[in-house]
């Protein structure tokens, strides 16, 4: 349909207003987070007369900032890498092999995206600190590899299908293993998935709150960006300032990755949500 | 023979090289956990001594006819859940609609606008919104006169249960609209010249031929907005910490504080175990239903 130009400047117009509004909250935090303590308290919603960086000193300090930043990074790559191996594996084999048993492990591995995970979480605390992943950043990350690993497998499995056979079969006539095929033929051909699967597994694992704090709480010397921001705005109470100059230094390292690999994300979250 | 036996055998190792790392994992970290999670819901058992005793369906009688808070918190999930998918799922729709209407530019840079919320975690949402509904509230009253904003969005029991669902719909609005703007995308330019051509106008357009071609996405949309609103966890933690009073405790809160705030872990297996079931059962009448509905263009 030719929409008249005046009518689609009004459109625009419109949902700039209702942009302007929806983000206005995130407004108000980003300059709460330069004003001093008598200033948030008294002029809440003013541009602050003057951008200090004291509060992100503070927090920077307080939060440990560079500790938990490296501890968010080594859980999500733990997590995302096997998330990644395992899933691909999987997903590439189940839906090449078409025989019963097959069938029924895929449903298995599947499932537990009905599941939620609050539903399990009691016995999996138990369960891990059994198997001593408790308490520690690493046992945190391969924890993400079973939890991750359903959506990716289903994921992975509906993308094989659209790939053809024929270079599987020339590369095992030149003596291929599979696992060498696997890694030099197949896996390059799944980037568009893979991509998805990272983006969606990376964003999940970066915000997740309540496994680190489930798992890793207890232990004071590791704690990954939302265990930090938690603790820390339990500990402020009222001093907003602090705490809006804290939610922003946690939201930036995701907002950067979003920027750069918007594309994907959109792709990968519409992927993750219409196939699942 | 011996040779088409070893072939097969061979065929079974891979199979199993390449499956068992993924199986293993999601066997440990969540069938094993589910199933012993089901084991433990029919035992007392406080978490810290190794030894549990049966004790039959007592926790289940326990949590339906004596245990206020897991009445209350089944009430309030319930309440939020359906007003959340309800409010998501309009708005969501209805921007994107609009949105389509927008030039390449303009659908792009509003798509990843709208998504930002989605990026941040619920930990910092809820503290964010904390803030905005106590002092920004307050000076924006002291600035325009609105009653609205001096009520006590958090602390009056009915209106918290309101302000949850606000700030829920705030946050995950983006990526439903993700999801119905991909579905608008996909409904064929003809199909809607064609109403065009009929003397179909934009209203007509839209209920008539649009919407019901749309009808995976609300499927989809709704599916998701009724799973995540179901086992809501971080936003109210940090948000209103399920109160006031218990006012806004949803049941995955409530599990969490049987479990780990007062040990009662076989009582809180059953109570998963109930979650479980109520997410299972919602969800597969929404799929059920919704599925009878769509159609092929």
């Amino acid at each position: 349909m030719k929409k008249t130009k005046t009518a689609s400047a009004a459109t625009f117009l419109l949902l700039l207003v209702v942009l302007a509004c929806y983000l206005s909250p995130l407004l108000i935090m980003v300059f709460g987070s330069f004003k001093s303590y008598s200033e948030i308290m008294s002029q809440v919603l003013d541009v602050p007369q003057r951008f200090s960086l004291d509060n992100f000193r503070n927090v920077f300090t307080s939060m440990n900032y560079p500790k938990s930043l490296w501890n968010t990074l080594l859980v999500t790559t733990i997590g995302v890498a096997g998330i990644v191996v395992i899933s691909s594996l999987a997903g590439y084999k189940l839906s090449r092999v078409k025989t019963r048993y097959s069938y029924i492990l895929f449903l298995f591995c599947i499932m537990p995206m009905m599941i939620p995970f609050q539903s399990f979480m009691i016995t999996l605390v138990k369960l891990a600190k059994q198997l001593g992943l408790l308490g520690n950043l690493y046992g945190l990350g391969v924890i993400y590899w079973g939890l991750g690993a359903p959506l990716s497998i289903f994921l992975y499995h509906g993308f094989v299908k659209g790939i053809p056979h024929e270079l599987e079969e020339c590369a095992m006539l030149d003596g291929c293993s599979s696992l060498r095929m696997f890694i030099s033929v197949i896996f390059p051909m799944l980037r568009p998935v893979t991509a998805s699967v990272v983006v969606v597994n990376a964003m999940w694992i970066w915000n997740d709150f309540l496994l680190p704090l489930l798992t890793i709480s207890n232990n004071d010397s590791i704690k990954t960006l939302q265990l930090a921001a938690y603790g820390f705005m339990g500990q402020y109470k009222m001093e907003w300032q602090n705490i809006m100059a804290g939610a922003i230094m946690i939201i930036i390292p995701a907002l950067i990755v979003y920027l750069i690999f918007q594309k994907n994300i959109v792709k990968g979250m519409v992927a993750g949500a219409v196939k699942g | 023979m011996n040779q088409a036996r070893k072939k097969k055998l061979s065929h079974t190792i891979e199979f199993l090289g390449f499956t068992m790392p993924a199986a293993f994992a999601i066997l440990l970290f969540v069938g094993i956990p589910f199933l012993m999670c089901i084991f433990y819901s029919f035992r007392k058992w406080n978490g810290i001594q190794r030894a549990s005793t049966f004790i039959g369906f007592q926790n289940y009688v326990r949590a339906f006819t004596d245990d206020p808070t897991f009445g209350q918190s089944i009430r309030y999930t319930l309440i939020y859940a359906l007003f959340t998918v309800i409010f998501i799922n309009i708005i969501a729709l209805v921007l994107s609609v609009v949105l389509e209407q927008s030039d390449a530019f303009g659908k792009g840079f509003f798509r990843a606008a709208f998504y930002i919320p989605n990026i941040i975690s619920l930990i910092i949402i809820g503290f964010t919104w904390k803030f905005i509904f106590s002092r920004a509230f307050e000076a924006m009253q002291e600035s325009t006169g609105a009653a609205m904003f001096g009520w006590s969005w958090l602390g009056q029991p009915k209106l918290a249960v309101f302000s949850t669902v606000l700030v829920t719909v705030w946050q995950a609005l983006g990526f439903y609209m993700l999801i119905y703007i991909a579905g608008l995308q996909s409904v064929p330019e003809d199909v809607i010249e064609a109403a065009t051509i009929d003397g179909a106008g934009r209203v007509r357009r839209f209920f008539s031929v649009i919407f019901p071609l749309i009808i995976p996405s609300v499927t989809v949309c709704t599916f998701y907005s009724i799973a995540n609103s179901l086992k809501m966890f971080e936003l109210i933690f940090t948000l209103t910490g399920g109160g006031p009073g218990t006012a806004t405790t949803s049941v995955a809160l409530d599990i969490y504080n049987t479990a780990f705030n007062s040990n009662q872990y076989g009582y809180g297996s059953s109570k998963s175990v109930i979650l479980f079931a109520m997410v299972a059962v919602i969800t597969i009448l929404q799929v059920t239903v919704f599925k009878k509905k769509e159609i092929e263009a």
